[in-house]
């Protein structure tokens, strides 16, 4: 181990590394539970693309303030 | 016994896409929300740059073409950042880009306002004020 390698980590999830990510460049986010928001019940994709993946996994949402988009979600592909 | 030389992955794979979605409120739109980038490049493999960029698909994408400052800011992006898609889903309209590796996977100040500006054209669509 290199010796600028911290020895504990603390584990995040992706859309809040996501958010941390948006706050660093200035932009208001906020982390939702995952499960809670309407766009994680739907469809993903309008499948009218042909690179339309057939399996994805949801890591949840990014709620964004003071801007034309409304949320973020985390997808992951299979 | 002989190796399967075509092997399908499986499970999750270390690709993510974040989908930055415009609310509409349950109303359901279909072709006319629906377009992709088509970039005119110069350069081969890693001095890839974007040298145009087109809009192709429904109404949205007239919008979009329409946008010189959008046009511009596009221009400074990778090559990979550049591919956009926007895709209508039953609860808000989707703009998102290509998959990433969990190392790529990340947002600059100039893609958010890419992102934020082709939202801004989406919204005035579904009519409602852009912020």
């Amino acid at each position: 181990m290199h010796d600028s390698e911290p020895d504990t980590f603390t584990q995040i999830s992706k859309r809040e590394e996501f958010c941390g990510l948006l706050e660093k460049i200035g932009v208001q986010a906020e982390v939702k539970q995952i499960d809670t928001d309407e766009v994680e019940k739907g469809d993903y994709y309008s499948k009218h693309f042909t690179n339309t993946p057939a399996m994805v996994t949801n890591h949840g949402c990014v709620k964004l303030r003071g801007s034309n988009i409304d949320i973020v979600q985390i997808i992951q592909k299979g | 016994m002989s190796e399967d030389l075509n092997s399908q992955p499986w499970g999750a794979q270390d690709r993510f896409q974040a989908h930055f979605i415009v609310k509409t409120g349950g109303q359901i739109f279909d072709a006319e929300f629906l377009a992709k980038t088509k970039l005119k490049t110069k350069g081969h493999f890693a001095t890839k740059k974007v040298a145009g960029v087109v809009w192709v698909g429904g109404n949205i994408g007239e919008t979009l073409n329409s946008d010189s400052d959008l046009t511009n800011m596009m221009v400074k992006l990778p090559y990979k950042d550049a591919q956009i898609w926007i895709e209508p889903t039953r609860n808000g309209i989707r703009i998102h880009g290509s998959w990433k590796s969990s190392y790529e996977f990340g947002i600059s100040k100039e893609l958010f306002a890419v992102y934020d500006k082709v939202a801004s054209h989406v919204k005035r669509a579904l009519g409602s004020p852009p912020v």
